[in-house]
């Protein structure tokens, strides 16, 4: 529910401020048209990292938008699945999606990919082909692994696609550590990787070294000997590569 | 604008997007940096007073607390095997998660306590 709720909030939130900015950018002398270039910046950051489902804007100068890849609902899904994946196999991409939805041949355990636990909602069973689908195309295709929530244990040095690393990639898929040493050792081209790898092994469980925060204001903590209690307002949970409001949040730990 | 809001919003997904997306106007020249942080100053507050008006669910959290801290007003907890129940028996679960908590109430008013 409350991630349902994040896409308007944070329109909202965007309308807000750049309403608000726009005196401030007259008054510094700076073009109004750099109001929108920041507005249109911010939202393409937001709706690129897919922490809750944004609908589709019609807006002429996005043609391509990074669609969200099926957190949840999949009401604004539909034709326009996977426009990011397309990008990655080339290929006419949302047909070929659609088709691959059609079949849904493809095997779910794979992947641990976005199967968390906390997005599979009653009506995950659609999505689940699907993202299966969108998990497993752009593997076989190209060297660059899709989604950022991808909960992999592996930890893959094709984050960040590169040519010389691709066949070391693609191919020790379950092998985890080996492309981490193979990259550490070819050298220079792959040292980004390396470091990435290390980082992914050191936090392993978590999403591509993204911690899961809670941002909040608290309004009582107390503790008995080692439980604690807490009241938490008008927080934003960072989990799992969504993001969730709450307006109150009561919280009990056990040190 | 009497009074400040708090920052830490600024560390989450709308936020550093935000400020990744002012960063590269600075570096562009097409800003100076004192605008972006009016533009920030700006967030705090549209962000506070938008969360506070329309956000209205509520959530339970468990989970076993591994550290915690308490440094001028703002709790740090590391919660492990967090899981938080949302409305509609929504549960997220996380291996590992840090809760950053500041004392309820404007920034400048917790300052003077």
């Amino acid at each position: 529910m409350s991630n349902k709720i994040v896409p308007s909030i944070y329109r909202a939130v965007i309308d807000d401020v750049i309403d608000a900015i726009r005196p401030e950018f007259e008054e510094f002398g700076v073009s109004a048209d750099l109001v929108e270039k920041l507005r249109d910046k911010w939202e393409m950051k937001i709706v690129a990292s897919r922490v809750a489902d944004f609908p589709v804007e019609p807006s002429p100068s996005q043609p391509t938008y990074p669609y969200p890849t099926l957190p949840h609902a999949t009401r604004n899904v539909p034709a326009y699945v996977p426009p990011s994946a397309a990008q990655q196999r080339s290929k006419s991409g949302g047909i070929d999606a659609r088709y691959a939805l059609a079949t849904a041949q493809y095997a779910f355990p794979p992947l641990p990919g976005p199967t968390l636990p906390a997005q599979n909602k009653n009506t995950s069973t659609p999505v689940a082909p699907v993202t299966a689908a969108l998990s497993t195309l752009p593997q076989t295709d190209g060297p660059s692994v899709s989604e950022d929530d991808d909960l992999e244990p592996v930890p893959v040095p094709t984050r960040i696609g590169q040519p010389s690393g691709a066949p070391v990639g693609k191919g020790e898929f379950a092998a985890g550590k080996d492309p981490a040493k193979d990259a550490e050792q070819i050298g220079s081209d792959l040292d980004d990787d390396s470091d990435d790898s290390e980082n992914d092994a050191e936090d392993g469980e978590e999403a591509q070294a993204e911690i899961d925060m809670v941002f909040c204001t608290y309004d009582k903590v107390a503790r008995v000997k080692n439980k604690w209690k807490c009241v938490l307002k008008d927080g934003m949970i960072h989990a799992g590569g969504k993001d969730y409001l709450f307006q109150r949040c009561t919280g009990e730990f056990e040190w | 604008m009497a009074t400040a809001y708090y920052e830490f919003y600024r560390g989450s997904s709308i936020g550093m997007a935000l400020t990744d997306s002012l960063d590269e106007l600075i570096t562009s020249g097409a800003i100076t940096p004192q605008l972006a942080m009016k533009v920030l100053q700006q967030f705090d507050k549209s962000l506070a007073d938008t969360m506070v008006k329309q956000v209205k669910a509520k959530t339970t959290l468990k989970g076993h607390l591994k550290t915690y801290r308490l440094c001028d007003d703002v709790w740090t907890f590391i919660v492990k095997q967090a899981s938080f129940k949302m409305e509609q028996n929504e549960v997220i679960t996380t291996p590992r998660i840090k809760i950053i908590a500041c004392k309820n109430g404007d920034a400048i008013e917790a300052g003077k306590k």
